[in-house]
């Protein structure tokens, strides 16, 4: 009897004492690629070196943002620290608290102030931003490198570039390309239109109804000087810059230069497309870059593939861009214990540990060149976001999330030939009219 | 012992009071609130409402033609789907009864399917189905088959044919389990009758399972109507709305759009329908007993 009441009583004590040393605070964060093992690596540390308990929660990937949106709106404390996006920043806001005040001299020498930005919805801060996101063109250096030292392939080019496109092109470094590239390059390395193509398919679109494959997409139409509305609030989606964007991914889906379950293609079949070595190349999100480089992950490219920026339109390549972030839960009961984490999120230390175990943090120069080492991506995103990035005109206000539903839903109609291109640009134009006017 | 059917089913209703409570609870509480919600002008920010919208939703919701197109996706798909199902589980039943009289663990590799979550599946598909990855593909490229099982002329056929692939199972146990419930002397009887065979099964199983084939039928269909999760996982309602179900109609409703009034008006009016079906389901069967 003795015993168990011993038991009982340190039990309890052990509890309590356990329970007053570490405010419990709870993170949802992203799930899956690098950044989940790189952020609990940081945790893990962040844990050790204070008096803190920090927990990662995680939702699949799958409608993470509509989960999180019912949980946040149902005045959830289930987690405290909470995820943000640069696009859907405008639709959390009201369920974040600001932290403006944690944006101090060491936090703007760990971002740079761009980044800071891709975390700021009308003047407020509501995220520590943790991973940047844009798009490279991933391709096979060495089909690209044949293509520009091969005489009977630059005939072959030549031929299909003027029976496709009327001209009759010249092959060029794929640093070089502009759109027109892209179509030519991409009609030449597939092999029904060019027998003597080496891969089945010369690119792989994402073409899903899903809002995701759009902001790949609309680095066409922002190449062309495209926008979702001008600096008057008026929406300029019935532009041609649109219309040329939208007939690219069209043109090269007709033409079966990508493959023809292209319309449920996304991130993931993308990079099995690519990765098998059966494309020669694609545009796709920088995270990839990380997955491609592991060894022995995807044998068929392993060494043969590099990255650059995408092709350019009439204003020069453009590409979306975002950070997700760690902001805090409004209506967690522990505002200061969630502030403290992401001020420590905010240090050099922090970030450094976060990019060297695989994150894609977008700090500072100084950090990256001292940190990045042989990763190409990381070198070039600080930079290819400063001359290429484009955000949207209303990209991260409240109604972003649906515009960009929206848009995938007309314009992957187009793209199976289900409707037709006006009609689609009509009706995003009236969404986004009265999404807008809201 | 003395039978009384009416303390009978007094006692027996005593059975359902606790079955009633957690339908209450689990089923009640939030057909209430979303009743409530559906005549109100609710947001994301503001899910106690800003005020009384009256039929509104409703008429808001029955106006739009995004509706009707969803609509009709749905009754087609829950209608070839049905059909197939039945056709597929019933020739089960015919040509596997006998088998399963003697090996009824057979059933429970049959029933494999549908203890998979129809998400699950999708992701299943997403890889099975892959060009580059998948093993279907792989396998009819083998045989000199070039067929691209997502592509935008199969697209439709495909996400039926993983439905019924899936829930197949489930009518097939439904019938089986009233096909076993026959008695033999009824089969002897027919043998002597001459009525063997497909003859047997025609006009002696089939009359007396179709009850079951009724309740399965309106089960299947209210089911397959209400599609979501692997056509979400699959195709995520598109190309377009090429494979928006009434369901992912509503969800995006919901979820991206944000127009919450709308899409619980939509739900409650697909609730009063699916009940309405299933009523008169289940009286067309008392009928027929």
């Amino acid at each position: 009897m003795k015993f168990i009441i011993k038991f009982i009583t340190i039990y309890f004590v052990s509890s309590f004492v356990l329970m007053s040393s570490a405010s419990a605070i709870t993170v949802l964060a992203w799930p899956g690629g690098p950044a989940e093992g790189a952020l609990k690596k940081v945790v893990d540390n962040y844990n050790k070196t204070t008096n803190n308990d920090v927990e990662l929660l995680y939702f699949s990937r799958d409608n993470f943002f509509d989960k999180m949106l019912a949980d946040v709106a149902a005045g959830s404390k289930e987690f405290d620290v909470m995820l943000t996006a640069t696009y859907s920043l405008g639709k959390y806001a009201p369920f974040m608290t600001p932290i403006n005040d944690l944006i101090n001299d060491e936090v703007l020498s760990t971002f740079s102030q761009g980044a800071i930005d891709t975390q700021t919805y009308n003047g407020t801060v509501y995220g520590m931003p943790t991973d940047l996101s844009l798009h490279f063109l991933y391709y096979r250096e060495d089909l690209i490198n044949e293509l520009l030292s091969n005489s009977s392939w630059q005939e072959t080019y030549a031929k299909i570039s003027k029976e496709y496109l009327g001209t009759a092109m010249k092959p060029k470094p794929a640093d070089d390309w502009n759109w027109d590239d892209f179509v030519a390059s991409a009609l030449f390395f597939t092999k029904s239109i060019n027998p003597e193509s080496p891969v089945p398919y010369g690119t792989v679109l994402q073409m899903k109804n899903l809002l995701f494959n759009i902001m790949i997409w609309q680095g066409t139409a922002a190449s062309y000087g495209g926008d979702w509305r001008d600096s008057d609030g008026n929406i300029t989606i019935d532009t041609e810059a649109y219309r040329r964007g939208l007939k690219i991914y069209r043109d090269l889906f007709d033409a079966e230069a990508t493959p023809a379950d292209s319309l449920s293609y996304e991130y993931a079949e993308a990079n099995a497309a690519f990765g098998s070595g059966k494309v020669a190349f694609y545009t796709q999100w920088s995270a990839a870059y990380a997955d491609f480089i592991k060894p022995g992950e995807y044998p068929a490219i392993e060494g043969k593939f590099t990255i650059t920026n995408q092709p350019a339109g009439d204003m020069g390549p453009k590409t979306h861009f975002h950070s997700l972030g760690l902001g805090i839960n409004a209506n967690s009961d522990k505002q200061d214990e969630a502030r403290q984490f992401l001020s420590y999120l905010g240090t050099n230390e922090a970030m450094s540990m976060f990019l060297t175990e695989g994150g894609q943090p977008p700090v500072t120069a100084p950090i990256m060149n001292a940190l990045a080492g042989d990763r190409l991506d990381m070198l070039m995103m600080a930079d290819h976001t400063a001359k290429y990035g484009k955000v949207m005109n209303g990209g991260t206000e409240g109604g972003a999330f649906s515009v960009y539903s929206n848009m995938a839903e007309n314009f992957t109609a187009y793209w199976a030939g289900d409707m037709e291109l006006d009609t689609a640009i009509a009706n995003v134009t009236e969404f986004l009219e009265a999404e807008f006017a809201k | 012992m003395n039978f009384n059917p009416r303390s009978e089913r007094k006692e027996a209703t005593k059975f359902l009071y606790g079955l009633c409570i957690f339908l209450a609870i689990m089923l009640g509480f939030p057909s209430l609130a979303n009743l409530w919600f559906s005549f109100n002008e609710v947001t994301f920010h503001n899910l106690t409402g800003e005020g009384f919208a009256g039929i509104e939703n409703y008429k808001k919701a029955l106006e739009n033609p995004k509706l009707w197109k969803a609509l009709n996706y749905s009754l087609k798909f829950a209608v070839i789907a049905t059909i197939l199902q039945l056709t597929f589980a019933l020739f089960m039943v015919f040509t596997l009864h006998p088998l399963l009289l003697r090996k009824p663990w057979l059933t429970a590799i049959l029933m494999l399917p549908i203890m998979v979550s129809p998400a699950l599946m999708g992701v299943m598909y997403r890889l099975i189905l892959n060009e580059f990855t998948g093993i279907i593909p792989g396998y009819l490229n083998m045989i000199g088959f070039h067929v691209t099982l997502m592509s935008r002329s199969m697209i439709q056929y495909t996400v039926i044919a993983i439905e019924v692939l899936q829930w197949t199972p489930f009518a097939f146990l439904i019938l089986l389990t009233a096909r076993q419930s026959l008695p033999y002397e009824l089969e002897e009887a027919a043998a002597v009758d001459g009525a063997m065979g497909i003859k047997f099964n025609f006009r002696v199983v089939l009359p007396l399972i179709t009850p079951a084939i009724i309740i399965v039928t309106f089960i299947r269909f209210i089911d397959s109507f209400r599609v979501f999760d692997h056509i979400f996982v699959l195709t995520g309602g598109g190309p377009g709305s090429r494979t928006t179900s009434i369901s992912i109609y509503i969800y995006k409703l919901f979820f991206q759009r944000s127009e919450l009034g709308e899409s619980v008006a939509l739900s409650f009016i697909l609730l009063v329908i699916s009940l309405t079906l299933l009523y008169f389901g289940l009286k067309l069967i008392v009928k027929k007993e």
